[in-house]
């Protein structure tokens, strides 16, 4: 078992436009991509429950040229928003830290 | 086909690039120049009150060796989404500093100046035909949002620089275009195969962001050729990787693979990413899936309030165990005491936000009990006009400073206050309220064109 920030490269966030919020694991190399892909630890009710989001707001696309899994999932508010506390949306990632990933 | 050039001289223009790279570039004889001037990502404000969110100076530095560079050697120079958000007044300020350079460098040129901003009776009639509809998570969009909004610009394609340089222009100021129009334009006027031209224009508009080492913003280069294009950094001591050049599609975008831009869609599913040497990368099998039908993204702001902020940090034990009941109970008595002086709860908002705890995330934190020994509160009043916000402000201030909490000792005061003055109020804010895409007949019209003698 090995946290997702053990094994990811880059684990970011950023705005995708000023209503999504997109999520990306980046990985060195193709054997802990897929990993991490074949584990089938990042899907879309596990990210639809660390954000409390429903399911069908969250988009997951592996990326293999890149080794890469990309999440989209609607911001809390929109960017600027009274309620938004984001507006780059640069510091929504730390949720992903911590999915185990099994060996 | 002949091999064609050109250069990104920042992701930003504003945000600075080496005069090295810069030479360095322009001694390979590209085609164009280019940069792009705006983003949404600094949010609304920019966009309402029609200002940049780059210095003036920053600017007027990085245009000026793009402008003087561009008459040198005779080729064109392009600036998207001026000012940072392309409206007319952020057009204006980069047309007035190319007419300064210009002035103090003794340069003669003709500049096209694009117009993005879009008239509502406009918007409305496309409301009225169908025309219009959301981008993302938004409602449709109604007359009475484009009535109330501020001010909204549309997102140009291609077509109205290149009707820019047909009529004579060699520096073009363009307000809001896609990031990858800028440099598509020249290219596609030219034939080149737009799968490659879209691709290449997508990875060089963020410049530096495709090098590494990362530090810094600085050019890239792109060469296109028939069947591939090549991209590598201006700067000698910088270098593109495969990896870094295939995934910048995933960056700020949904999907790697699906690029949607106004006359259709560049689609990377079967594009392949070389490295040639160790700084150079090559790509091939990218392609561009035209549409039957012409959409331009719409981004439009309304005013939301007058602001005020407050800073302030809690050090006592006591009442960072009991945080939230505090905020609750000095939310009650702003809103009796704001009762007495006749203004109701729905006249502000008034946030408090406790950082240490979750002001980052809100309720998506996870972690619902903050460990640390310190925490921050941050308020922010938001009210239609700006004595009001500051009439919130200072009994907030008042509420959370002395209100009484369960155990409390401190009882002189349960805030470190950094500053005097405390209450920072920072103006007129905006929240966007037009994010839509709206079908066009002619992708030139909503963009008209001034041609300009400097």
């Amino acid at each position: 078992m090995a946290r997702l920030v053990d094994l990811a490269q880059v684990l970011r966030s950023k705005n995708a436009g000023a209503l999504l919020c997109t999520l990306d694991m980046m990985f060195e190399d193709e054997a802990t991509y897929r990993r991490v892909l074949d584990s089938g630890a990042i899907n879309v009710q596990r990210i639809a429950d660390l954000y409390g989001v429903s399911d069908n707001e969250v988009s997951i696309i592996p990326y293999d040229v890149a080794y890469a899994i990309k999440v989209t999932i609607p911001r809390l508010a929109r960017s600027g928003d009274p309620a938004d506390s984001d507006i780059y949306g640069a510091q929504q990632h730390a949720p992903l830290l911590d999915i185990e990933i099994p060996d | 086909m002949p091999e064609m050039r050109m250069m990104a001289t920042t992701g930003m223009l504003g945000y600075g690039y080496t005069e090295e790279a810069f030479r360095r570039g322009l001694a390979q004889k590209p085609d164009f120049i280019a940069a792009d001037g705006g983003s949404m990502d600094p949010g609304p404000y920019y966009l309402g009150e029609g200002i940049p969110f780059v210095s003036r100076k920053a600017m007027k530095r990085d245009l000026a060796l793009m402008i003087e560079a561009g008459i040198e050697h005779n080729i064109p120079v392009l600036v998207g989404s001026a000012g940072g958000g392309g409206s007319d007044p952020q057009v204006a300020f980069v047309r007035e500093i190319a007419e300064e350079i210009a002035r103090e460098k003794g340069l003669s040129f003709r500049m096209a100046v694009i117009h993005a901003e879009q008239p509502k009776d406009f918007i409305k009639q496309k409301i009225g035909e169908g025309k219009v509809a959301p981008l993302g998570p938004i409602a449709d969009l109604t007359e009475e949002d484009v009535d109330e909004s501020h001010r909204v610009v549309g997102m140009m394609g291609v077509e109205p620089f290149q009707k820019a340089l047909e009529d004579g222009a060699q520096v073009v100021i363009a307000g809001r275009a896609t990031d990858a129009s800028i440099y598509s334009a020249i290219p596609l006027m030219r034939g080149y195969d737009p799968g490659l031209v879209w691709h290449l224009a997508k990875i060089i508009e963020c410049a530096g962001q495709v090098t590494t080492p990362r530090p810094g913003q600085d050019c890239v280069l792109g060469t296109l050729t028939d069947d591939h294009f090549l991209v590598e950094p201006g700067h000698p001591d910088k270098r593109c990787t495969r990896m870094r050049i295939a995934a910048h599609t995933l960056y700020e975008n949904p999907s790697p693979y699906h690029l949607v831009e106004p006359d259709g869609t560049l689609v990377t599913t079967e594009s392949e990413y070389e490295q040639v040497d160790p700084r150079v990368v090559r790509v091939r099998g990218s392609r561009f899936e035209a549409s039957n039908r012409y959409t331009v993204k719409l981004e439009g702001v309304k005013e939301t309030g007058y602001r005020t902020v407050f800073i302030a940090g809690v050090r006592d034990p006591v009442l960072i165990a009991g945080i939230d009941g505090f905020i609750e109970s000095c939310h009650e008595r702003v809103a009796g005491e704001m009762a007495n002086l006749g203004i109701g709860r729905e006249s502000y908002t008034l946030n408090i936000r406790v950082y240490g705890k979750d002001a980052t995330m809100g309720v998506r934190e996870p972690v619902r009990r903050t460990a640390a020994h310190e925490i921050g509160v941050l308020v922010d009043v938001l009210a239609d006009d700006e004595d009001t916000s500051k009439a919130v402000m200072a009994k907030a201030r008042y509420a959370l400073l002395h209100t009484d909490f369960p155990g409390r000792k401190c009882i002189s005061g349960n805030l470190a206050i950094p500053f005097s003055p405390s209450d920072m109020p920072v103006g007129m804010t905006y929240g966007f309220n037009v994010w839509h895409t709206m079908e066009l007949d002619d992708p030139l019209a909503p963009f008209p064109i001034d041609m300009i003698d400097v």
